[in-house]
């Protein structure tokens, strides 16, 4: 705690990077809001009950890939290991292009008519993305092109946003 | 023409104090496990757990005080 290393960053929050034969994932830490799809979708991979959370051996290239391309925000991020394949990835992999090639990405002023997507997850939070504003006991604030995810387990220590105790408590959205 | 102010956004999110969620403007809306897809002007989202037409609202929340 008084090393000078994590003076301006916590080391839970520092980005780390996992590789198996194909691809090199990244996880940024600060970037996750609690969405859940990659434990719901491949706990054998992504599993935030044990450390380190990812390990790659847990299934295939491919379905690691489609379940990092479920993720809404920038946590999780994948590439090809040669660099060559990775000019071949096709536009839907939005995750991907975030990561390698932002210059793709919608500009800010064409998405201000843009619909905002209301995501409810499973046995999770709803993730808002867009524009909007959100008012909560008569503050409001006006977010802009963002990501943010809000608590529908009732047990998360910041309502109304999420904080990822739907996962301790075992919530079942039934 | 309606909205004069041109900086609010369309779509607004109200957190109701012992209450659901309530959307409304313009949005989609999405809850791809139960295959329910809709576009509507207000959607009301449960917060209490109680609900039993989940997602959405159903009032339960009103007969006990929560959050």
């Amino acid at each position: 705690m008084s090393g000078k290393e994590g003076k301006f960053t916590n080391p839970r929050d520092r980005e780390k990077s996992y590789k198996n034969d194909d691809i090199t994932v990244y996880w940024k830490p600060v970037a996750c809001i609690h969405a859940s799809s990659c434990y719901n979708e491949l706990i054998e991979v992504f599993n935030p009950g044990k450390r380190p959370w990812i390990d790659l051996d847990g299934s295939t290239t491919d379905k690691i890939i489609e379940t990092i391309n479920l993720c809404p925000t920038e946590a999780l991020a994948w590439k090809w290991n040669d660099e060559g394949r990775n000019d071949l990835v096709g536009s839907a992999q939005m995750n991907h292009i975030k990561f390698r090639r932002p210059e793709l990405l919608t500009k800010k002023e064409e998405q201000k008519s843009k619909p905002v997507i209301i995501k409810i997850m499973h046995d999770g939070p709803v993730v808002v993305d867009g524009t909007f504003t959100i008012e909560h006991e008569g503050e409001k604030r006006i977010v802009t092109n963002s990501i943010i995810s809000l608590c529908r387990c009732g047990a998360s220590r910041h309502i109304p946003y999420c904080d990822g105790e739907h996962r301790i408590i075992g919530y079942n959205d039934k | 023409m309606e909205n004069k102010k041109g900086n609010d956004p369309d779509t607004h999110i109200e957190i109701v104090v012992n209450g659901p969620l309530v959307v409304t403007g313009n949005f989609v809306f999405a809850d791809l496990k139960r295959g329910i897809t809709i576009t509507e002007s207000e959607v009301k989202i449960c917060r209490c757990t109680r609900s039993s037409n989940k997602p959405f609202c159903d009032s339960s929340c009103k007969r006990q005080s929560w959050i």
